[in-house]
């Protein structure tokens, strides 16, 4: 009888303002505060706080039996920071149980991976110090923007220091292997891949409220039968967090089959682990070759939610290319300014796919179309590279100025 | 001699208006009512609009009493082979898309055909819809057998219709009346769906310029189609040239160091914009401080984006949508460049009102103002090479700039609309003499 492994993802990013041709080189604020603190403020009232109060009170009631893990992106700690205190203070409090671990990601929420290996380690890096910070933990086990994914990324990973790395069990490169066992990556020595299993997930995360789905409706009691009668060690149940009273919403019961759950998976015989737990539990010895990028993302379970089409390969491919100017400028909001350009979701936005996955990309956009997603976003970044530009002359001037000195004080030496 | 009495068939009217051709019509208007008598007759009018000079009829303003008297005295001329009239019209579109019948004819004893008589319904097609709406082909005939109509109760010496869409009032007004009729053509269907356009649109194009006294194209490029394509008499073939109000211009500070390039209108195939694009991608290869502004909406819009996406141009290259006038200004306010890679442009006027903000205009050879604008540097519409050259030399060379922009001035000057009204005044001399 497997255990259950439960991680749920909190992000929101920051969504542009219409960023037309005008303000280029006038306007240097892009960010929507207005929608972005409206938005929080909806999923905060809808999802995280009442989600938050449910589980705490899990957890306590549980004393340790019940378990859970939750990553939180760089970009909605700062929104919580901002706009909504008391949300951050109770996922504060949530984590201070004891009973709640907290993953590693990228601080912006990023693909900066696929780009820049050294993007990468700096947006990791700045995400742990982080939730040092706010929760004063540090994470053990690493997930990566939409579970994006391969070998490299694990062989990253533990160089980094991870003891474990999240992933899409994606049945192409799974090769009918199950997901419910921990796994080693090709050239790694110790760090171990779990991998989310897909059917147990989206049960909760998207059919749970699909009354044309034949196992509407679905109790705690029901649920726990599949997962005790899984084979494997672990099943991962990987989801966002907001699918809780905002994707499902409240009238459809989700509320009390989570409030129920803890109690069902117990009394049918298993037990709830964190990734840690799972990771130091049990043993990886079998090999889950991934050697093409995999995510949690559409059908398609690749990055082609982000880069799929040539809007996106443009945007994400011009904000990279800035990297190394910007770092080189030593401006701390225009770095960070520029670090939030990489927010996985404004590629999301320029997506023109169609089909179920398309309605998923515009349920989320807060823009008219995809083009328009583009267009503002190239916009606002024409303009952050005047900033840019600007920032270099007046270092160049300043190096230029500092170099006069030096020229005119060894001159004076020599005189 | 007395003063001509002219009765003008117009479609959209200030303060009513989508596009060039109410623009062009209030500007000729105007001026010609110097000179003559003037009656304008146009589908719909605003209730307050009211001008010096001339009378302005809309039919919505029309009532059924009012054509009483004329109901019996008149009969199909033009209609007699129609059955049926396609509607959902895009007049951009080489075919119309489908065709429904909405009047059946009644033949009377002896082959004539009675003209209906004009119901309170038909009148109030004037005042609801859009005036270019799916019903366009509706519309257009159902205005030419009023304005016919509305014609034989007027005292006029020569009739003047303008492009296609009352070509066929026109037409009905000349064989109701006898008056001798003028068809001026803004734009034609050569124009706006390439060359291997026909159908009902084209048609109705040749069969007013046929049936004319005398066809005046907006400039002699547009001539050259009438006379080439269209299989129109050189002889009744007079180009006038549109004229330009003069605009406010004014200059603003751009918000960023790099230059500004400006296309200017809708986006469709007649209009080039890709011609643009790859313009561009040109003179950013060898100029990175220039940006390229696409302002307009259009059907090429989203491949437009995407294609400059996929050049790497994002960043450079903008599109701002469709903008209102103010926008528009203030945009040309800041332009360093004006480029207008036409496919076919009977005439541009943009170029002029870009020139009236002193900004140097490179054109393509395939546009009507080429003929106005002689100092701006021209070059066919697909010669892109040609085309970034000019523009590059206009953004390096002050003084090959400054020579443009001080021949637009004087080209400008001589671009009036009491210059057009006179050489229209000729015409009409010669169709009544």
């Amino acid at each position: 009888m497997p255990d259950v492994c439960l991680y749920l993802q909190v992000h929101q990013p920051n969504r542009l303002i219409p960023y037309d041709f005008f303000r280029i080189g006038e306007h240097a604020f892009y960010e929507d505060d207005g929608m972005n603190a409206g938005i929080l403020n909806k999923v905060a009232e809808k999802c995280y706080l009442p989600a938050n109060r449910m589980f705490k009170q899990l957890l306590e009631e549980h004393q340790g039996r019940f378990r859970m893990a939750l990553s939180i992106s760089g970009m909605v700690i700062e929104q919580m920071e901002r706009y909504r205190p008391d949300v951050l203070e109770s996922f504060q409090e949530l984590i201070a149980t004891g009973s709640v671990e907290i993953l590693a990601e990228t601080y912006y929420h990023s693909l900066a991976f696929v780009h820049s290996n050294r993007e990468f380690e700096r947006q990791v890096q700045l995400h742990l110090d982080k939730v040092e910070d706010v929760f004063s933990v540090r994470p053990r086990v690493f997930r990566n923007t939409e579970l994006i994914y391969n070998n490299a990324i694990a062989a990253k990973a533990e160089t980094m220091g991870f003891d474990g790395v999240i992933a899409e069990a994606v049945e192409r490169t799974m090769m009918g292997q199950s997901p419910n066992f921990l796994y080693r990556a090709p050239d790694t020595a110790r760090v171990k891949t779990l991998l989310r299993n897909i059917g147990l997930s989206d049960d909760l995360g998207f059919r749970f409220s699909d009354k044309n789905w034949c196992e509407y409706p679905l109790t705690p009691e029901k649920f726990a039968s599949w997962i005790v009668n899984s084979p494997g060690d672990v099943v991962n149940l990987f989801m966002d967090y907001e699918s809780i009273g905002e994707h499902q919403w409240k009238d459809s019961g989700v509320f009390e089959f989570w409030q129920a759950l803890p109690e069902a998976i117990i009394e049918a015989g298993s037990q709830w682990v964190t990734p840690s737990e799972a990771v130091d539990l049990y043993r990886a010895s079998r090999v889950y070759d991934c050697q093409f990028i995999t995510s949690w993302a559409d059908e398609e379970r690749d990055l082609s939610a982000w880069m799929g089409n040539v809007m996106q390969q443009e945007a994400i491919a011009k904000v990279h290319r800035l990297e190394e100017a910007v770092l080189a400028v030593k401006d701390p909001d225009l770095t960070h300014t520029w670090a939030k350009m990489q927010t996985s979701d404004h590629f999301y936005w320029m997506s023109t796919k169609g089909g179920t996955d398309g309605s998923v990309h515009s349920y989320f956009t807060p823009y008219p179309s995809p083009y328009d997603a583009y267009i503002y976003f190239m916009n606002v970044l024409a303009d952050l590279q005047i900033h840019l530009r600007r920032a270099q002359e007046k270092e160049d001037a300043a190096a230029a100025s500092a170099g006069l000195d030096d020229q005119r004080t060894s001159e004076s030496k020599k005189g | 001699m007395n003063r001509l009495r002219v009765l003008k068939l117009g479609w959209e009217f200030p303060p009513l208006i989508n596009g060039g051709l109410g623009v062009a019509c209030l500007g000729l208007s105007r001026a010609l009512s110097q000179y003559v008598d003037l009656t304008v007759i146009v589908p719909r009018s605003a209730p307050e609009a009211n001008f010096d000079g001339f009378r302005l009829r809309g039919l919505n303003q029309i009532t059924v009493e009012e054509l009483e008297t004329v109901e019996s005295r008149y009969q199909y001329e033009s209609f007699a082979q129609v059955r049926e009239i396609p509607i959902h019209i895009d007049p951009y579109a080489d075919e119309p898309t489908s065709i429904e019948i909405l009047e059946t004819l009644e033949l009377f004893p002896g082959g004539e055909i009675r003209f209906s008589e004009t119901t309170r319904k038909q009148l109030d097609s004037f005042k609801i819809g859009e005036l270019y709406g799916p019903d366009l082909g509706a519309k257009v005939v159902e205005f030419s057998k009023v304005a016919a109509k509305l014609a034989m109760l007027e005292d006029f010496d020569v009739v003047h219709a303008h492009d296609w869409v009352t070509f066929l009032a026109g037409v009905e007004v000349k064989k109701a009346t006898g008056k001798p009729l003028v068809v001026h053509l803004h734009a034609s269907q050569y124009d706006r769906a390439g060359a291997d356009a026909r159908g009902w649109i084209f048609d109705i194009e040749k069969y007013g310029m046929e049936e004319a006294d005398a066809v005046i194209p907006v400039s002699s490029y547009t001539g050259e189609i009438v006379v080439s394509h269209y299989g129109i008499d050189p002889a009744k073939v007079h180009p006038v040239h549109n004229g330009a109000d003069p605009v406010d211009a004014f200059l603003t500070k751009k918000k960023f160091p790099e230059k500004l390039v400006l296309f200017l209108g809708r986006l469709t195939a007649q209009k080039g914009p890709e011609f643009f694009l790859e313009i561009a991608s040109r003179v950013l290869a060898e100029n990175p401080n220039v940006r390229f502004v696409v302002a307009g909406t259009g059907e090429k819009l989203r491949p437009l984006i995407e294609t400059g996406a996929f050049r790497g141009l994002g960043g450079h290259f903008h599109f701002t949508g469709f903008l209102n006038k103010e926008k528009v200004n203030d945009l040309l306010s800041m332009t360093d460049v004006y480029c207008m890679p036409s496919v076919s442009e009977p005439f541009g006027l943009s170029a002029l009102e870009a020139a009236q903000f002193g900004i140097p205009a490179v054109i393509s050879k395939q546009s009507g103002v080429a003929e106005v604008l002689k100092g701006a540097l021209t070059a066919d519409f697909w010669d892109v090479e040609k085309m970034a050259k000019h523009i590059i030399d206009l953004l390096s060379d002050d003084e090959l700039r400054q020579a443009v922009v001080a021949q637009a001035k004087a080209d400008m000057e001589a671009s009036t609309w009491d210059a057009a009204a006179l050489k229209v005044l000729e015409i009409y001399q010669e169709v009544t003499t």
